[in-house]
């Protein structure tokens, strides 16, 4: 009897230290034995010459001493449909593990976070799905996915309850209502090759041309596909305003932001969620005003319209959305016709 | 033998079993159900049927890993007719050419696969229906690398969809 106990409990002990001992085995490897398991190959191989080849797996997925138990949960689920010859037809990063994942981005990116986590991208689930405003307005669907809670696995009806118009709503998974909606690898992807970011050098001096518009990782999370589409990819726009081409920017960025601040199908300015610059905007990229994490706009008409130009305007004080929500001026579309419609007086000169 | 020391040994060769069958299954390294030169011939095959031009073709695309994983999906059911097709399709090279379909110029290739198709049309058709998938299907199966057809025929993805807004 004692033995049996004795057998057993060795046989169990070795079991919890089974996944453990496996993943401190891979992970000495450098990341090299984790794709014995060929379908880690391709992702191995990314992450090899990414712009994050420097950081090592563990530091996004998790360390082999974690006392996590859904940590090594997941690795022994892997390892067991890898045995049966059934692993996933393509391998994915979870829900629970992109949230994670903020944290592991804010210990080398905190300035980054910091402005993103104070701008309107760093939204909870529970700001986006449970708005009383929107959801009595709107039906929520699934394809509210398609931009807020991206990675989430699983339809809206999994999400949210009820799905009507008349409420109250409910996450149905309470652990995500203080949790982003749109977390750090909703636009950059971790894995895409590219340089590692170099610091700017201590002098400030500015590059030029050379200098760096676009960071390689910038991506959108394409959730119906489950996999990334660099920035490149991404299609732009042809705006128009009624029968107009309108001009726009030639900044690459701005694919990322149509994708959810889109047009409709009309490809209209201002129809849908369409913001594009028209008037005396027309052609700036939404880039030139909204900075990259915090999408905070207040100072950035300075760019471009300093105190000393020779327009001697402060247009920050005119009447236009940005100086109150109330104005008639969208900023984004207003035109000097607006305001002057018996004509646009000549330029004061200071 | 006592049949403690028994289930001790069978406990050890099942751990080891177990060990050796996930560094190295029946099918190569960067396979989840061909073979290395099962790979080859198949990526061969179907660069034959949709070949490079100023577009990538089914090389680039990535078709061969779509049939592979799908192999053990969806497609399991014609494990088999691939096991005998492709060694049919190597047979056939090698009485003609000597050397394995891979191995061959695009032009005995080409001359290779008229055979296949008069010969075995079942295969032909199967390997050619699942080359066309692999290649113009959506990427999230593994074939159709980075949306290249997709990018071939001009077709914008992922399409830009508003939606009508509450509040005007």
């Amino acid at each position: 009897m004692k033995r049996a106990l004795a057998i057993s409990a060795l046989l169990v002990v070795a079991t919890l230290l089974l996944v453990p001992g496996a993943s401190l085995y891979y992970e000495s490897g450098g990341g090299k034995g984790c794709t014995r398991c060929h379908e880690m190959q391709t992702l191995y191989d990314q992450w090899h010459t990414s712009s994050h080849r420097g950081i090592a797996c563990e530091k996004c997925h998790g360390g082999a001493l974690t006392m996590d138990a859904a940590f090594h949960w997941n690795n022994a689920t892997r390892v067991y449909s890898h045995l049966r010859g059934d692993p996933p037809e393509r391998l994915g990063f979870g829900n629970r593990y992109v949230q994670t994942m903020v944290e592991q981005c804010k210990d080398c990116h905190r300035q980054e976070h910091a402005a993103w986590q104070t701008g309107p991208h760093g939204a909870t689930y529970a700001r986006i799905f449970l708005d009383k405003p929107h959801n009595t307005k709107n039906m929520l669907i699934d394809d509210c996915l398609r931009c807020h809670g991206m990675h989430f696995e699983g339809g809206i009806g999994a999400l949210v309850a009820p799905v009507n118009r008349t409420g109250p709503w409910r996450l149905t998974r309470t652990e995500l209502a203080a949790m982003p909606a749109m977390p750090c690898l909703t636009c950059h992807e971790m894995h895409r090759e590219g340089p590692p970011l170099k610091k700017i050098s201590l002098e400030g001096s500015v590059p030029g041309p050379s200098q760096e518009v676009t960071r390689p990782s910038l991506a959108l999370f394409d959730r119906r596909a489950q996999q990334y589409i660099p920035v490149a990819d991404l299609p732009m726009p042809a705006m128009l305003e009624g029968t107009r081409a309108v001009k726009t920017s030639p900044d690459r960025r701005q694919a990322l932001c149509y994708q959810c601040h889109a047009p409709l199908a009309t490809m209209q300015v201002g129809s849908g969620d369409d913001r594009t610059g028209l008037g005396v905007h027309e052609g700036i990229s939404c880039l030139a005003c909204h900075a990259q994490h915090g999408e905070q706009t207040r100072a950035s008409c300075a760019n471009c319209h300093p105190k000393m130009s020779n327009c001697g305007l402060d247009v920050e004080k005119m009447d236009t959305t940005f100086a109150s929500t109330r104005s008639k001026h969208n900023v984004h579309w207003v035109k000097c016709q607006d305001c002057h419609r018996a004509g646009v007086p000549k330029k004061k000169l200071t | 033998m006592p049949p403690g020391q028994w289930k001790r040994r069978t406990f050890l060769s099942a751990g080891v079993a177990a060990a050796v069958s996930c560094r190295s299954g029946p099918h190569g390294p960067n396979w989840r159900f061909f073979t290395n030169e099962e790979g080859r011939t198949v990526d061969a095959v179907c660069e034959c049927l949709i070949p490079e031009d100023r577009d990538p073709g089914a090389r680039q695309a990535g078709v061969v890993d779509y049939i592979d994983i799908q192999l053990t999906k969806a497609l399991k059911k014609h494990q088999r007719a691939y096991r005998q097709g492709i060694a049919m399709v190597d047979a056939t090279a090698r009485k003609r050419f000597g050397k394995s379909f891979a191995d061959l110029d695009s032009g005995q290739q080409a001359d290779v696969l008229d055979d296949v198709e008069q010969n075995a049309k079942p295969f032909f058709q199967l390997i050619l229906a699942h080359t066309q998938q692999g290649f113009y299907g959506d990427p999230r199966h593994g074939g159709n690398r980075n949306r290249a057809s997709w990018k071939m025929l001009g077709l914008p993805y992922p399409q830009i969809r508003g939606r009508q807004r509450y509040d005007g």
